[in-house]
């Protein structure tokens, strides 16, 4: 056969298209839509979650996420100055810190937190207060990473102007640098709160009261109650409410900056 | 089974033949013809969630229990080893497990309930099960009703769960996703007290000095092993293994070795 580079190109590029249409095809053939429809898309157990899925779990995951976020953007920011500093015992300090809680997983830290803190000092932390630290100690580790390379990328002649109008060191940092690196830094610092929308559903392992519940518990709780997937798939669904303006915003924020420049 | 609920399996059955290219004739699929179908050959897959000593716990790296135990006088019978499988308890609960295969039976020290029959068909009862409430020693709890305005956890997906809420007004209900974690609570003090079944608990609390178990609530509970609704085959080899151990002894002797007493009753 002789074809043409163009042709061939063609042809493969059917073919693909092909295997693709097939392979729809055969899902939606092969799938049993009364059964799937049955187990995720029952209107009636849907309406059964309203509004409490709403007023209590969004509300919630909201919640847990904003503790835990704006605990963990503060001691990043601390963390990302210690980092920075001149003193060495600063920096090994914020450097073995970030590491330990980057590398562990968020499960443990709650682990750690909602069980091992009160079989050592028979103290019960508050609830919002042990996800709060949970998540914010973890969140940190990340965002201290990421407002680090924020204030590095504020440039040099930044500091050294503010230098010569006479401020200090830390007058510099907190009046000229630091709002800059935040600006560089939004962006990221909104997928960390992604990021931490989900993770805010293993407060589970704490063990929640009804008015407790998150998204994740109370799609799961759901399920069991109407022995039904459609609750899962709806909590599911309302993450995506959350994060998706999320996603959003950064996007808006990233054009934001690059016009900026 | 009903005819509609029929449908989608012989639809299933339809489209598993089509994927697998026609390798061989539609052998099995039948169900109440009285041939047995596993859902790997060779193996007897029972679904679980581990931990539940001393009904099923992991010990140098396998798991062993009472159900554990029970299960392997039934796989015994039909000539093939038991693998077990944990899984998270509302997928046994709800039969998920079982419509999408994860196993043949589900033995989790799983109580029959009206609810729970109506997503899965179970055994003959084999254990007699009662509520009970762990606390730390010394706690003067001995009803649900003497913990109000106190903290009562419970475990996702249970009886234990059901019953704090029908008789806990007033009670603030702390759920748990598992019975580690659920005793952890207890033991911490982060809960008052705990419900759960009391072969459990009364394990739990000869390895936990510190904890007591206070009360008892008979409710008249069993536990049951849960098949895909309709295995029909399956279910009458359990039976037929249950009432076997029960009448040559092996039942009691397994219920020794796990509750260092023999069955009343």
């Amino acid at each position: 056969m002789s074809l043409s580079k163009r042709q061939r190109a063609r042809v493969i590029r059917g073919v693909q298209y092909g295997v693709l249409v097939l392979a729809v095809v055969v899902f939606a053939l092969v799938a049993d839509w009364h059964q799937l429809r049955m187990a995720f898309f029952d209107v009636e157990v849907a309406k059964a979650l309203f509004p409490d899925i709403i007023t209590t779990a969004l509300v919630n995951t909201v919640l847990y996420t904003l503790l835990g976020f704006g605990f963990g953007l503060a001691l990043g920011l601390v963390l990302a100055l210690m980092r920075l500093s001149s003193v060495p015992p600063y920096r090994w300090i914020a450097v073995t810190y970030i590491e330990f809680f980057r590398g562990i997983p968020c499960l443990l830290v709650f682990i750690a937190l909602g069980f091992g803190v009160p079989l050592a000092f028979e103290v019960a932390l508050d609830m919002n207060v042990t996800v709060m630290l949970s998540l914010g100690l973890v969140g940190a580790a990340y965002m201290a990473e990421t407002i680090r390379a924020g204030i590095q990328a504020v440039p040099k002649g930044q500091t050294e102007a503010a230098r010569s109008l006479g401020m200090s060191h830390g007058r510099a940092m907190v009046s000229i640098v630091i709002p800059q690196a935040f600006r560089i830094v939004l962006p990221p610092l909104t997928n960390e709160l992604i990021l931490l929308t989900k993770d805010s559903s293993l407060v589970y392992l704490l063990g929640l009261s009804l008015t407790q519940f998150e998204l994740a518990n109370f799609g799961r709780d759901a399920l069991n109650e109407h022995k039904s997937l459609t609750p899962i798939l709806i909590a599911g669904l309302l993450y995506l409410v959350i994060t998706l303006p999320l996603g959003q915003l950064v996007r808006r924020l990233e054009a934001r900056t690059a016009k900026a420049r | 089974m009903s005819a509609r609920s029929a449908l989608p399996v012989i639809a299933v059955a339809a489209a598993v033949a089509v994927l697998s290219g026609c390798s061989s004739t539609t052998s099995g699929g039948k169900k109440g013809s009285g041939g047995l179908e596993l859902v790997s050959s060779g193996t007897l897959k029972t679904c679980t969630h581990l931990p539940y000593a001393p009904f099923q716990v992991k010990k140098d790296g396998k798991v062993v229990g009472f159900d554990v135990d029970l299960v392997d006088l039934v796989a015994k019978d039909l000539g093939v080893k038991q693998e077990i499988v944990n899984t998270p308890f509302e997928g046994i609960e709800t039969g998920q497990d079982f419509t999408i295969r994860t196993c043949d039976l589900a033995a989790a020290g799983m109580t029959i309930t009206p609810e729970r029959d109506k997503v899965m068909d179970f055994s003959d009862p084999y254990f007699n099960a009662t509520q009970a409430l762990l606390t730390k020693k010394g706690k003067p709890f001995k009803k649900v009703e003497d913990l109000k305005g106190k903290k009562l956890g419970y475990q996702k997906a249970t009886t234990g769960g059901i019953y704090a809420k029908k008789h806990g007004k007033g009670v603030e209900l702390v759920e748990f996703e598992d019975l580690g974690l659920l005793l952890t609570a207890v033991k911490s003090g982060q809960v008052d007290a705990g419900i759960n079944d009391n072969g459990v608990l009364f394990d739990y609390v000869k390895q936990n000095p510190d904890t007591a178990v206070t009360a008892e609530f008979n409710t008249g509970e069993h536990y049951g092993i849960g098949v895909r609704t309709g295995n029909d085959a399956l279910r009458k080899k359990i039976n037929a293994a249950i009432k076997k151990a029960k009448s040559d002894g092996t039942y009691d002797r397994i219920y020794k070795k796990w509750f260092g007493t023999t069955p009343q009753s």
